[in-house]
């Protein structure tokens, strides 16, 4: 009896120390995604609110837009996780095994475009890709380029974008596969070394190999990160020119606040909502398995 | 002979790579650089073609512009009181939590902690209309704390903590417990003070997210007055005014406070960043 006793307290204190998180994550995480799954199949005006089963959903897959959206998140998810994994590759495992000083400012330098936020570079990046009096313009009038209005143009505006993007966020997947790096057992490198083993292969067989959780985080929360793009698009191109660089978020958002279409833009959300389930599936596993 | 010559070429790759990776990282920095000089200049100045590399004359009008035509004091403020509030929610909600999952026994833990973990991969934005809608009916819109309250329900701090907390041995907290300490004084008193490096890393983390966070405080906060730095400054960019240095002014001053931070504190983003990440 007195033993019950004990765990019903046990059980009460656990219960009660969890239950501010909790709360907060009933009222805001899943009651909105139940209540988006259920706007989606609703026409919604103001207050009022009518069934309609998948018409949101039929809607969307008959708007050459939504498609567009849908590609160019696509395309925007592949390169830049790609570019991203590679280049911070290169450079951590080019680094980690400098001097602290040095691989402090390599880690700081790619970083500070991470800390002043997507806003801010976007404001400088739009200024140096100005037609009129931007850098860069200016740069590739010189050089008689075709092109002046990167932005402009619907060939270049998402390879650059694309390029914006990475430049701004790589810092992020550098710092973790630096701590990662430097985490390896040195007496791997030794031994390998001893063998006589280039540093290239060291990197390509023992390091790679051994930092592949790292990659697997990085290339998750990259996806997801590079899904939901969007400062980006409303600060550089406004989804233009043409719709040619539209992505999902900038789609949700502007039939949400925009176009008043709640039901549609619901629908937008519960696809990407399923495909980031999706996708985070192999890291939950990996982060489950550890335990 | 052939282990001298494999010696050279590796120190060759090693050479080159790091140089390229030197050049890339002054490059990455110039936008930076461009953005700070550009707001010294004058409106004519900062269109001129071929450009000045280093601002010939030095003015400040672009920065007394942006704080006396914008609400720019506002808007910092603003930011300081949501990226500050919604942090110690943060820290409080998830310190509890995360000792909650690591020290204590209770029905249900290892389920929930599943379950809570799993939120960390729903980005908020993707479910913004019905967020949007319980905001709303709250009575949240356009105020700060509608800003504030949906930051708090973010799992990222319990995972994080939880690292910490399960780091500490368990025999210390038995100690206390025998000592006669209640659990909430053996949480605040004897097990928080251990894990004071894992708070300050979420601390900073969370502070910096939430400051550089758009598209949420872009919906909420509609009124000028209840707008963030951020959102505030990113109106610039879609401002008939045609100067660029004066923009360049706006974004400088929603940049300069992360900077400092990120100088003061270089130490917590690593530790705090790699610690979010899978332990290898």
């Amino acid at each position: 009896m007195k033993l019950r006793n004990y765990h019903w307290k046990e059980n009460v204190t656990g219960y009660l120390f969890i239950l501010p998180q909790f709360l907060m994550f009933l009222i805001f995480i899943v009651y909105p995604i139940i209540e988006g799954i259920r706007l989606s199949l609703y026409k919604v005006q103001f207050n009022q609110e009518s069934f309609v089963g998948f018409d949101n959903y039929v809607t969307l897959f008959h708007d050459p837009v939504f498609f567009k959206s849908i590609y160019n998140t696509v395309i925007f998810v592949v390169f830049i996780v790609l570019l991203t994994v590679a280049f911070a590759i290169f450079v951590a495992s080019s680094v980690f095994d400098k001097n602290a000083k040095y691989v402090s400012f390599i880690r700081g330098s790619y970083y500070i475009p991470v800390m002043v936020s997507m806003v801010v570079m976007s404001m400088v990046w739009g200024f140096l890709l100005n037609p009129a009096n931007g850098l860069i313009s200016y740069a590739a009038r010189e050089m008689d380029f075709s092109i002046v209005n990167l932005l402009g143009n619907k060939h270049t505006v998402l390879p650059v974008i694309i390029f914006v993007t990475f430049a701004t966020n790589v810092g992020q997947a550098i710092i973790l596969y630096i701590a990662a790096m430097i985490g390896v057992p040195k007496d791997l490198f030794e031994a390998a070394e001893v063998d006589g083993a280039s540093r290239v292969r060291i990197i390509f067989q023992i390091l790679i190999p051994l930092v592949k959780p790292t990659t697997i985080y990085i290339t998750i929360i990259n996806i997801i990160a590079v899904l939901k793009i969007f400062v980006v698009i409303q600060l550089l191109t406004g989804g233009g020119p043409n719709n040619a660089s539209v992505t999902m978020m900038y789609y949700l958002y502007n039939n949400a606040f925009k176009y008043n279409q709640l039901g549609v833009a619901s629908a937008v959300g519960v696809i990407m909502f399923l495909i980031t389930m999706l996708l985070s599936i192999p890291q939950l596993r990996a982060m489950f398995k550890e335990k | 002979m052939l282990q001298t010559k494999e010696k050279k070429k590796r120190e060759k790759y090693d050479i080159v790579s790091n140089v390229i990776i030197i050049v890339f990282a002054v490059l990455n920095l110039f936008p930076l650089y461009w953005l700070f000089t550009s707001s010294l200049k004058n409106s004519s100045d900062v269109i001129k073609m071929p450009p000045d590399w280093w601002p010939k004359t030095f003015t400040f009008s672009n920065y007394t512009d942006v704080f006396n035509n914008q609400p720019a004091l506002r808007w910092t403020l603003n930011s300081l009181f949501v990226a500050g509030i919604s942090t110690i929610l943060v820290v409080i909600a998830s310190s509890m939590a995360a000792y909650a999952f690591s020290k204590l026994n209770f029905f249900g833990k290892n389920m929930l902690f599943v379950i809570f973990i799993s939120s960390l991969m729903v980005p908020k934005e993707v479910m913004i209309v019905p967020l949007f809608r319980i905001t709303q009916d709250l009575g949240m819109v356009n105020s700060l704390w509608g800003m504030i309250w949906p930051n708090v329900a973010t799992a990222f701090g319990v995972f994080l903590l939880k690292g910490f907390f399960d780091s500490v041995p368990d025999a210390l907290r038995e100690a206390a417990r025998i000592d006669g300490a209640g659990e909430t004084r053996t949480f605040l008193q004897i097990l928080l003070p251990i894990v004071k490096p894992g708070i300050g890393a979420l601390f900073i983390l969370n502070f910096v997210q939430v400051w550089n966070d758009y598209l949420w405080q872009l919906v909420i906060g509609q009124d000028k007055n209840v707008k963030t730095l951020m959102v505030g400054i990113a109106t610039l960019m879609q401002d008939l005014n045609p100067n660029f240095a004066y923009k360049m002014a706006g974004a400088t001053v929603a940049a300069v406070p992360m900077l400092l931070i990120f100088l003061l504190f270089q130490r917590y983003f690593t530790r705090g960043i790699a610690g979010g990440a899978v332990k290898e």
